[in-house]
């Protein structure tokens, strides 16, 4: 088991690559008897300080339908200078710049340890970064102030070349015309009237003027200045007038009477922001930054009325069918965010307020470009700041981290076809070889688009294994899959980040043992989650437990050791033991469970839980519990109630939030005050390790977690009460005989429970 | 440099704000970083939970106090210490007064240097937030840090380090926005405009020097052209 965990680091490491399989089944129908279908987890932009990219365009398959790029898995014939595409076996001849290549001296591409290259494309003119900032004016005082600050701020952080615009809303929108003159004008629309792409674009005078196109020089944004710089300006023209217009922004003047909401016209806002890029930069990449900080009442695309008696939609509504906005709503956003992502925009939500905000109804604009989607308490908080600062993070070449554009390829050996991707990114309907007809996901496609991500943005990508049953194990022994992603850098260099990698096929029937050892239950557990989760979006919450659950059941009778009928004699193999506990605490995560959280929350949470890496995602799934204490160093201890002693400090990370939680003795000793004597020293030592420990975890993460510090009986107690396995509750506190950790208030089901009905089931001949 | 602090979240408008890093703290590359906590216990596959190696008894426990401090019981970290603290760091150097003129001149002389180069209307709108940064300075507005980051700024502008001028201006806008919002734009602009100025003329003193050197053929000396 240990070189397997090694090879699958390796390889995560080197390619951003993670697999629920490592070895593949080499049939179809013994694929399905997997029960967990054949996945990866990619993470297509995967930070690698080691790999400089490469300075020439890739080589590519000349079949037509096929265009894979040269890789360490192509067959090259070195004197005759030929290379045949491990994917569709064509030959191929190498340009004239390979003349020199010999098996002494290889290009990177073809060197095993390149399985991920980047290539530099040099061609073709660069386009400036835009950011277009929509900001909502129906704020309290403080609020806006600091958000504005916050404004500025960033405009220190931009790059001096970006392209920056602003658009303000409340219950008009007002689009700012940005110049170095004195006077600022602004064009106003009515909130409540949705406009076409073309009327706005004309009412903001962008239609273009006709111009003979000379096919040596095609038109390019920068070449049309008449046009773009009215409303998005670069920041090293704009920055100080700029700076004062934001500095000058005022609260929505319409006065709101009591008893009511203010108006705000945010479907209206975003509709002219995505049609004035669409009309001034489309293709290009680009940020609609949203900031709103409060439900959109008024126009298309409202959430609630201006009547505070009549609170927002919340889960029960919805259930009930009583959520008057929510259909039309929720069209109008899904319509302006294929728009977006038809253009290569992507669209943020920095959504701050005590009440709920829409991000139900919105939430298709982020999900669908590669937005990102903040969620705070209000503008003046440290975790809205520092999130705002951390999207304008660079990497160790000074370069942000944020891309834009980016179109993901996805290649496969004959054996396999493409289900479909579950992720941040809309499908580019391309059809082919390698699409499969069965969908997982985003499927019909081997061809998606991501308008905006990062070095974490992940997707989960699902195949199909469609060898025939009985089909011999196709020569070579090894599946291929190649990932192409094509992307504009944030220094707006076009780049291509390829990523060729290959398994070996087994029989099931005679190595089944072979395939059980290569499985990686972390992999599987995030992608069946991801498919759980996705399912949700459309089903019904117990329809997609019982759906997880009947899963479960089957991997444990495929995989399981037992004696048929006896329970107790149930066990599973090292590759598979964590798994069952992921999946019970899957059940019973803010992304499955509704209960406890609106359902702005629920669609914030799942947001995240869509684009996070490997490790990120399953701390959401089954959050990481450290114990400190005098014993020992920190170690993990088990998400359980037992772990929760009076003589320990637990620090519990949700993803969300970091918890550090005081047992009864250490609370009572830090009230005494035994911190601040010297011969205690230790102790201020103990209580400062978790400290430092969660300072290291919110100095990196992004968004800014919240941050609960609390001790036994403390109110805050509750964060993390309720997701430890409740192994003791007021109900079977006298059953175990021993009263180690605490009781949990709780009618859930502990994961003993869980197991042992899991365990009943896999072993039953009924099932 | 700019501090390395981390400073509590704003508990009036969230309880659970996280705090606040320093814009010095969030750059940091990483340094020695403690091992990630990533790791996870596997449930016994018995189902019994597991039994802590040390009982502690039922009912209320004596409270007793702690135990001793000593080089043995002393509980060793997952990492190293960071080299943060939870308060803003102390400068070991004897403070002294920051002069406004020591800011205000260096700043000025620049925007003097720039007059020729860069247009009329935006070396006015420089100046004027140079004044509205007097002003607040002379009105006892600003606070010390930024008093001291700004001082380090100037200097680091006079010396031609441009970079260096500009992290610390963006440091001040991340750290101090709301005392420094309205004028720092100016100070930033200056920096890039001193900044294309000095390698225009860079750029002009490489020709002549060129054509002088060209001029000068030293028989046996090969120039390059």
């Amino acid at each position: 088991m240990a070189t397997y965990l090694e090879f699958i680091q390796q390889n995560e490491e080197r390619d951003g690559v993670r697999f629920s399989w490592n070895v593949w089944p080499s049939s179809r129908l013994e694929a399905t008897r997997m029960v967990v279908p054949l996945a990866c987890i990619l993470t297509p932009l995967k930070e690698r300080p080691d790999l400089p990219p490469v300075q020439y365009e890739p080589v590519l398959c000349s079949r037509p339908t096929c265009k894979a790029i040269l890789n360490p898995l192509c067959q090259v014939d070195y004197r005759a200078k030929l290379w045949a595409c491990n994917f569709c076996f064509q030959r191929n001849q190498f340009p004239p710049a390979y003349a020199g290549i010999s098996e002494v001296n290889q290009p990177a591409e073809l060197m095993p340890q390149f399985s991920t290259v980047e290539y530099v494309i040099q061609r073709g003119a660069q386009s400036p970064l835009i950011f277009l900032y929509v900001v909502d004016t129906c704020l309290e005082e403080d609020d806006l102030q600091a958000l504005k600050e916050s404004l500025q701020m960033s405009l220190s952080l931009l790059p001096p070349d970006a392209m920056v615009g602003l658009i303000t809303f409340g219950r008009m929108v007002q689009v700012h015309e940005l110049s170095c003159e004195g006077i600022s004008k602004s064009y106003v629309f009515r909130g409540t009237k949705d406009l076409t792409a073309k009327q706005i674009q004309d009412m903001l005078g962008l239609t273009k003027p006709a111009m003979p196109v000379h096919p040596a020089h095609p038109a390019q944004p920068q070449e049309h200045p008449s046009i773009s710089s009215r409303f998005l300006q670069p920041i090293h023209k704009i920055d100080m007038n700029l700076t004062d217009l934001l500095g000058e922004l005022q609260r929505d003047p319409w006065p709101v009477p009591q008893g009511k909401r203010p108006l705000r016209s945010t479907g209206v806002a975003l509709s002219i922001a995505v049609g004035l890029l669409e009309g001034t930069f489309p293709n290009t990449g680009a940020r609609i930054m949203l900031f709103v900080g409060g439900p959109p009442t008024q126009g298309p695309g409202m959430v609630v009325g201006d009547e505070l008696k009549v609170p927002i939609r919340s889960w029960h509504d919805i259930e009930k069918d009583n959520a008057r906005f929510m259909k039309k709503a929720t069209k109008h956003y899904e319509m302006l965010a294929n728009r977006a992502a038809a253009n290569g925009h992507c669209v943020d939500i920095y959504a701050c307020a005590l009440d709920q905000t829409g991000l139900l109804e919105m939430k298709c604009c982020t999900n669908l470009t590669g937005g990102h989607m903040v969620m705070g308490d209000s503008f003046n908080t440290s975790l809205f700041k520092q999130t705002f600062q951390r999207i304008f993070s660079k990497d160790f070449n000074g370069n942000f981290r944020m891309a834009f554009g980016a179109t993901l390829e996805v290649k496969t050996s004959r054996e396999l076809k493409v289900a479909g991707a579950i992720g941040p990114c809309v499908s580019l309907n391309v059809k082919g070889p390698c699409v499969s007809e069965n969908e997982l996901g985003v499927g019909g496609t081997s061809q998606w688009k991501i308008c905006g991500l990062d070095p974490t943005s992940t997707l989960g990508i699902y195949f199909e294994v469609v060898n025939q049953h009985n089909a011999p194990i196709p020569q070579g022994g090894r599946g291929a899959i190649q990932f192409v992603t094509h992307y504009q850098h944030s220094s707006t260099q076009r780049r291509i980040r390829a990523t060729t990698i290959a398994r070996n096929w087994a029989d099931a029937q005679s190595q089944l043992k072979h395939i059980e050892a290569a499985f990686d239950q972390e992999a599987a557990a995030v992608l069946m989650a991801r498919l759980g989760v996705f399912r949700a979006e459309s089903e019904e919450g117990p329809d997609v437990l019982r759906w997880l659950d009947r899963q479960l059941i089957r991997l444990c009778q495929k995989f399981g050791q037992y004696t048929k009928e006896d329970p107790s004699s149930f066990r599973l193999s090292d590759s598979f033991s964590l798994y069952p506990q992921f999946m019970f605490h899957l059940r019973r995560s803010p992304f499955l469970q509704v209960f406890n959280n609106s359902p702005d929350e629920s669609s914030y949470y799942r947001h995240h839980f869509a684009r996070q890496d490997l490790t990120q995602s399953l701390i959401m799934i089954q959050p990481i519990l450290y114990s400190y204490s005098f014993h020992g160093p920190p170690e993990p201890v088990l998400l359980d109630s037992s772990s929760i002693l009076a003589d320990r400090i637990l620090l519990m990370d949700t993803f969300f939030q970091i918890v550090i939680y005081l047992g009864e003795t250490i609370a009572q000793w830090q009230k005494a005050g035994y911190q601040d004597m010297p011969e205690y020293e230790n102790f201020k030592h103990l209580l400062q390790a978790p400290l430092d420990d969660a300072q290291e975890i919110l100095h990196a993460r992004f968004p800014m977690p919240r941050y609960v510090s609390t001790e036994h009986g403390g109110s805050q107690a509750r964060f993390l009460l309720s997701k430890v396995n409740p192994s003791q509750t007021h109900n079977n506190l006298y059953a175990w005989g021993q009263e180690t950790g605490a009781p949990i208030l709780t009618d859930d089901v502990s994961l003993q429970v869980f197991m042992d009905h899991l365990k009943k089931l896999a072993v039953s001949s009924a099932c | 440099m700019a501090g390395l602090y981390v400073k509590p979240g704003n508990k009036e408008r969230g309880w659970n704000d996280p705090p606040q890093f320093s814009y010095g703290l969030q750059t940091q590359a990483g340094g020695p970083k403690r091992t990630p906590l990533t790791k996870r216990v596997a449930a016994p596959q018995d189902g019994s939970p597991r039994v802590p190696t040390l009982e502690t008894s039922p009912g209320a426990p004596p409270m007793g106090p702690p135990p001793l401090s000593s080089k043995a019981s002393r509980p060793p970290f997952v990492g190293s210490c960071p080299p943060s603290s939870m308060e803003p760091t102390n400068f070991p150097v004897v403070e002294s007064e920051i002069l406004l003129e020591d800011v205000l001149r260096p700043l000025e002389r620049a925007l003097e240097d720039c007059r020729g180069h860069t247009k009329k209307q935006v070396c006015d709108d420089i100046s004027r937030r140079l004044a509205l940064l007097q002003e607040q300075w002379a009105g006892g507005k600003l606070s010390m840090p930024v008093k001291k980051r700004m001082a380090l700024l100037v200097q680091e502008l006079s010396s031609h380090q441009w970079d260096a001028a500009d992290d610390i201006h963006r440091s001040l806008m991340v750290d101090h926005v709301t005392e420094v919002s309205q004028w720092m734009v100016g100070v930033k602009r200056l920096i890039a405009e001193k900044r294309s100025l000095s390698s225009e003329e860079e750029a002009n003193e490489e020709k002549s020097v060129a054509t002088t050197e060209q001029n000068q053929t030293v028989p046996g000396i090969q120039h390059d052209p």
